[in-house]
């Protein structure tokens, strides 16, 4: 019997998709290549960065990543995913040719066309460069549109850097300076051993015309934050990306809200005038 | 003049009913007053005793089976959740339907919850109105009434032996062609008094001493046993999860409630609110200061006083609504 209409439009009903490409980035990050099975699905799946989806690792569950490609490219749909909890630990596990589920694409995005002319300043830490790459990934392929481009990335250590193959690309692009980091360095390691907010105080980006966006943990953002304050940025001038526990996108399932915002719906992306009103902590 | 139903056409219009519908009404379950489907209308007990959970489980379900996946040699399959007939939801009180109203702005809302969505269309409610105050409740003050008719598509009030009955709808009235009417001039009796809380304007208070240490002073009594979120007509807080057994998979959908210290921990460990202060004052302030941010004014509880009741430490929500307006006036600006 053909389903309701109301059924198979459940919000909840992931696309099937196949895992094209898996690739180790860090000890415990990879990056996985997702094609959705269903061509009218591939077709209208289009996403902005900044935004994320839920992945499903069918029996275990399913959980909420930024996407870490770009759509524009038709490339595929790619997620860095960090081993941590329990889906993204099913994820790990996983090989080429797996089926998964993806649902999405869901929250607001990086205002990228207000950005066009601007010099932009990128901080990531850690796994919080995989909602910045696409970020990067735009500007560089759209180079000329933006001013100045600063990518600021640090990680614990060396072997923590999750685009490491990529920063020469980034470097070679045009006005484009690439700065790494390090909490604690290894023999090979001959860069920056320092906090990002040290290192952002060290490089003193200009605010005219410009402006930060990070992500990372919660400690990093807030001192970050600090740091371009003090360098004369004002709160628009910086822009985040917020995580929180999600189980719906849909600002239903009441978890991943901060006071009568939700991450999942008015977020993940907000400027540092948007969270100076938050009436709780995020 | 009123239209009426004795006691025992109402039963013998409700086993029709049951001929070609799901009847949910009160029946005891071990001892606790549940909403159920029922088989025969005996089942049904008329109480003025509340039921333990509230109705809206009806449409939002304790476990709900989002979808089942299947694993076959030809490939992954997902199989939608198949839809239940049409259902009368028999016997709920105005305080419910009023949570129901209040939870729909979340499930109704766009993209809308299609289980939800789908059993709330299907569904008629036929309302009873109160004839007793019930311990805890303070619908009046919530925007609601004992006898509020409001949010209902049929209301019943017990009069003589059998009921007035007020139809609200069209869903409503098209349920009652089948039933055996006839005109009185029986009256209901008033409405009876409610315990009150001064609710109006509450968001404001809640918003300026949203960090006093008040909270902190109720949460050193909460021990955090959740009941309050788990018996509340308007908590609607899940969590999805996958449930595997004999070669399917079941994505479920589970209640699930702020108070575990659990709830918005993220993987890698930070939790956004790590401590029993940050989380009572969440479900106050859902409720209370977020609710009517989010949804043009609507105040999420409908003051049917479950919580008041089951509250093993006697955390009052009638109270922290008084405690906070009181602060209002004692800090009032411009006060000496």
């Amino acid at each position: 019997m053909e389903a309701p209409e109301a059924v198979r439009a459940n919000p909840f009903v992931p696309y099937l998709a196949t895992v094209k490409e898996i690739t180790d980035l860090t000890p415990d990050v990879k990056l996985f290549s997702i094609e959705l099975n269903d061509e009218a699905a591939r077709k209208s799946f289009d996403y902005k960065p900044g935004q994320f989806a839920f992945l499903s690792a069918f029996g275990v569950g399913e959980s909420a990543f930024g996407l870490t490609s770009v759509a524009y490219r038709n490339s595929g749909i790619e997620f860095a995913i960090r081993r941590v909890g329990t889906v993204s630990s099913a994820l790990h596990e996983l090989e080429p040719g797996a089926t998964v589920g993806v649902r999405g694409p869901y929250g607001n995005f990086f205002p990228m066309d207000e950005y066009k002319g601007k010099n932009i300043v990128i901080i990531g830490g850690g796994i919080g460069m995989a909602p910045l790459r696409p970020v990067i990934d735009t500007i560089i392929d759209h180079r000329d549109d933006f001013g100045n481009l600063t990518i600021i990335n640090g990680a614990r250590t060396p072997r923590d850097l999750v685009f490491a193959s990529e920063f020469e690309a980034w470097s070679e692009a045009k006005d484009t300076n690439v700065v790494l980091t390090v909490d604690a360095g290894d023999d090979s390691w001959t860069g920056r051993v320092a906090l990002i907010p040290a290192v952002v105080k060290e490089l003193k980006p200009s605010h005219h015309n410009a402006v930060a966006i990070t992500c990372g943990p919660p400690i990093m953002i807030r001192f970050t934050l600090a740091a371009l304050k003090e360098l004369g940025f004002s709160n628009e001038q910086i822009v985040t990306t917020l995580e929180g526990k999600m189980k719906c996108g849909m600002g239903k399932c009441g978890r991943c809200n901060v006071g009568e915002k939700y991450v999942c719906v008015d977020g993940p992306v907000f400027n540092f005038a948007q969270i100076s009103k938050f009436i709780e902590q995020f | 003049m009123a239209q009426f139903i004795s006691r025992k056409d109402l039963l013998t219009w409700l086993a029709g009913l049951l001929q070609h519908r799901t009847v949910v009404a009160p029946v005891i379950v071990q001892g606790n007053v549940l909403f159920r489907p029922i088989e025969r209308t005996e089942q049904i007990v008329f109480t003025s005793e509340k039921s333990v959970i509230p109705p809206k489980e009806w449409f939002f379900r304790q476990n709900d089976v989002l979808f089942t996946v299947l694993k076959k040699d030809s490939g992954t399959e997902i199989s939608p959740t198949v839809m239940e007939r049409e259902a009368v939801l028999f016997g709920i009180r105005p305080c419910d339907a009023h949570g129901m109203a209040i939870i729909d702005n979340v499930f109704l809302g766009n993209p809308a919850d299609a289980l939800y969505a789908e059993r709330r269309a299907k569904t008629t409610l036929v309302g009873l109105a109160c004839i007793d105050a019930c311990p805890g409740g303070f619908c009046s003050s919530m925007g609601g009434g004992p006898q509020d008719p409001s949010r209902l598509d049929i209301m019943l009030t017990e009069a003589g032996d059998g009921f007035i009955v007020q139809v609200i709808t069209e869903k409503g009235n098209a349920l009652l062609a089948s039933a055996r009417l006839s005109d009185s001039s029986l009256q209901a009796a008033a409405p009876p008094e409610l315990d009150k809380a001064p609710a109006v304007g509450i968001a404001k208070p809640m918003e300026r001493f949203f960090n006093h240490e008040y909270w902190s002073r109720v949460a050193d009594r909460c021990i955090g046993c959740q009941i309050c979120t788990y018996v509340c007509p308007t908590c609607h807080c899940f969590d999805v999860r996958d449930y595997q057994a004999k070669g399917k998979i079941e994505r479920l959908r589970t209640w699930d409630g702020c108070q575990s210290a659990l709830f918005n921990r993220i993987a890698g460990g930070h939790n956004p609110r790590p401590n029993r202060t940050a989380r009572l004052r969440q479900r106050f302030a859902h409720k209370l200061l977020y609710f009517p941010k989010d949804y043009q004014g609507v105040l999420g509880c409908s003051g049917c006083g479950r919580c008041v009741v089951r509250c093993p430490v006697n955390i009052d929500i009638r109270e922290v609504i008084s405690d906070m307006q009181k602060l209002g006036v004692e800090n009032a600006v411009g006060s000496a």
